[in-house]
């Protein structure tokens, strides 16, 4: 099967027809010899989401529909979606109408050209300005410093994958903000694509600004497994070494007076030797970490393995992090 | 393992026993009532010769009785186990090794299945004098377990429960969790339903509780929301913990740094300095447990699944 498409739908009776509706104008415009599926993922809607997609399902053999037993999050839904899919490009996007289908044709191209990871750039959002746009420009701004991938846009549903490099990736709680991230520890080719976006027609947006503290610890995770993910220990002493430099300093301070002066003070002795002792205790949690990590399952690593004529693409479309590509209307 | 049962009963006996051996052949009357196809298993946790004599005596003409005896005493968690793994019911019913509930009871639970996924019962005690002090106790619990995950039960500590299948395929046990079965079930998103049933007389001997117990209990709960609040996410457990431990610790060092640098208060005896570092010291380390936590799941991330399909339609 040549594409898979992967929507996790959660209380949007209203959208799921002209969604469907949409998705198969789409794929009747595209050359797709191998088939492709529609895989609707209800995540435990209480409205009539699951009745509407059922009946759909009937109709359409090529759709396909998931129904979880109760509301788990986004995350959970696609990556659901993903284990599901048997496609061998996978292109997730929201249900709520506000990405375009149509733009599908676009991500299988950047995908054909040899992309593992397309992603979608809402360059024109119909969305809020104050609650919406301005703190998702901070927070883009942000997770590009932190996990050096600089995507414009981490927000956007509308994304494209090769199907071999996203099943290696872990997908947990609400990590489908950072997937571009989290794959970058298998060193994939990242495209970035401008691609349409409407505003909101049924329902109502899912979101708040609550997720504040959220997203910053998720962060903090994101840059120590992709960055570290295969030295925990080297990040741990990283993490150690100012307090190894504060607690030698204070010692050798205070040892140097005791033998000069022949006094100490001890609540500042006291306060070095605390220190030491963190930067014991960071050294062996990255000992630790590295246990973690021999035992665990680092199956993303095995994405990071390129054959031949992927070696081919990857000649074509360079080895830059991210790629911005153009494209016109 | 019989292939054509429904109902399989696992009655793990782990400390407290029924005295007489009578219990038995009560399970399987009430079974047998039933009219359907069963069998009763009981899991032995550790030596019971007394109950093993009784439960040969009864077997020699009940082939649908099974035992299973475990090397050694392992807990509830690994006894009920073993009882799933080795049972091929569609409907598993756990039951306990004394009295709890009226026979009738049990017959409610297994009826109550057939519009739920899992059913439990909840004792609702006849007698008035003893158990005022014993509702005091179970209320203050369940209030503890609903202020702490937000779901509601009366009695978690009734082993008559009957689930079907897919839970008991779906719902990873060990340690002490066998009491939260329901919890974790109806977190997984199943449909959970308590069936008030009459607690039965013996169940009363079994009423007292040492201290040990009661922190066990409570360990329990701390552990139980760490489990279903926290699993995906122990940073935002431990981080935000020592997050706070570090700040109050780095805001007051930074206090006390100022006052050393413009107003010469020496810090060479302040003892503040000491409980600061520490606090600096201690933030850092939640922290860094937190970190590793993450760790663990991101590297078992693909074997835990995280949502629970219902149906798959096409």
């Amino acid at each position: 099967m040549d594409l898979s498409i992967v929507v996790p739908l959660y209380n949007e009776e209203d959208s799921v027809r002209p969604l469907h509706a949409a998705i198969t104008e789409a794929l009747a415009g595209l050359s797709l010899p191998g088939g492709a599926e529609i895989l609707f993922v209800d995540d435990g809607s209480r409205d009539g989401t699951f009745a509407v997609a059922e009946q759909l399902a009937r109709q359409d053999s090529r759709l396909r529909v998931v129904k979880f037993r109760r509301n788990f999050g986004q995350t959970p839904a696609m990556a659901a979606g993903i284990d599901l899919a048997r496609g061998k490009y996978i292109v997730t996007m929201d249900g709520d109408l506000q990405n375009d289908p149509a733009d599908i044709g676009q991500f299988l191209s950047k995908l054909d050209d040899g992309y593992d990871i397309v992603v979608g750039w809402r360059h024109e959002r119909q969305d809020r300005l104050i609650s919406r746009k301005i703190p998702s420009r901070i927070a883009n701004w942000l997770i590009g410093k932190v996990t050096g991938v600089p995507i414009k846009d981490n927000g956007c549903s509308l994304k494209g994958f090769r199907a071999s490099v996203i099943k290696n990736v872990p997908l947990y709680s609400e990590m489908h903000r950072f997937i571009p991230a989290m794959a970058s520890i298998a060193g994939p080719r990242i495209a970035e694509i401008k691609v349409r976006h409407h505003a909101r027609r049924y329902g109502r947006s899912k979101y708040g600004l609550s997720r504040v503290y959220k997203v910053l610890f998720d962060l903090l995770t994101i840059r120590m497994v992709s960055g570290f993910a295969a030295r925990p220990l080297a990040w741990f002493a990283l993490l150690a070494l100012p307090f190894f430099l504060l607690s030698s300093s204070i010692l050798t301070w205070q040892i140097v007076a005791m033998l000069v002066g022949g006094k100490t003070s001890l609540p500042i002795a006291g306060a070095g030797v605390f220190f030491g002792a963190l930067c014991f205790f960071l050294l062996f949690s990255g000992a630790f970490a590295e246990l973690i990590n021999r035992t665990g399952d680092m199956r993303i690593m095995k994405a990071s393995l390129l054959t031949a004529e992927e070696r081919r693409y990857r000649a074509r479309t360079g080895t830059e992090p991210v790629r911005d590509v153009e494209f016109s209307r | 393992m019989n292939d054509n049962v429904e109902i399989s009963a696992i009655v793990p006996v782990v400390k407290l026993v029924d005295p007489g051996g009578r219990l038995v052949r009560q399970y399987l009357e009430v079974l047998e009532s039933t009219g359907r196809p069963f069998e009763l298993v009981y899991v032995l946790d550790g030596e019971h010769e007394e109950v093993l004599e009784q439960l040969w005596a009864v077997a020699r003409s009940e082939p649908r009785l099974r035992v299973i005896q475990l090397a050694k005493n392992f807990g509830e968690a690994s006894a009920l186990t073993a009882g799933f793994e080795n049972t091929r019911g569609s409907v598993v019913l756990t039951l306990p090794a004394y009295a709890q509930v009226e026979a009738d009871g049990i017959r409610a639970v297994l009826d109550e299945l057939r519009h739920c996924d899992v059913a439990v019962a909840t004792r609702q005690s006849a007698g008035s004098r003893s158990s005022a002090f014993k509702t005091a106790r179970r209320r203050v619990f369940h209030w503890l377990v609903h202020v702490a995950t937000g779901q509601t039960f009366s009695d978690v500590g009734c082993g008559v429960r009957a689930l079907r299948r897919e839970v008991v395929d779906e719902l990873p046990l060990y340690g002490d969790q066998y009491r939260f079965i329901p919890l974790l079930a109806a977190r997984r998103g199943f449909n959970v339903r308590e069936v008030p049933v009459r607690e039965a007389e013996g169940d009363r001997v079994h009423d007292h509780h040492s201290v040990t117990a009661y922190l066990a209990r409570l360990l329990d709960v701390f552990g139980i929301v760490f489990l279903t609040r926290f699993t995906k996410k122990p940073l935002r457990f431990f981080g935000t913990i020592g997050s706070v431990i570090f700040a109050v610790g780095a805001v007051f060092l930074a206090y006390l740094a100022v006052q050393r640098l413009f107003f010469g208060v020496a810090l060479a005896d302040r003892p503040a300095l000491l409980l600061t570092s520490l606090m600096v010291v201690l933030g850092m380390q939640v922290f860094a447990l937190g970190l590793l936590g993450e760790l663990i799941i991101f590297t078992h991330a693909r074997d835990m699944k995280e949502y629970s399909i219902e149906r798959i339609v096409n």
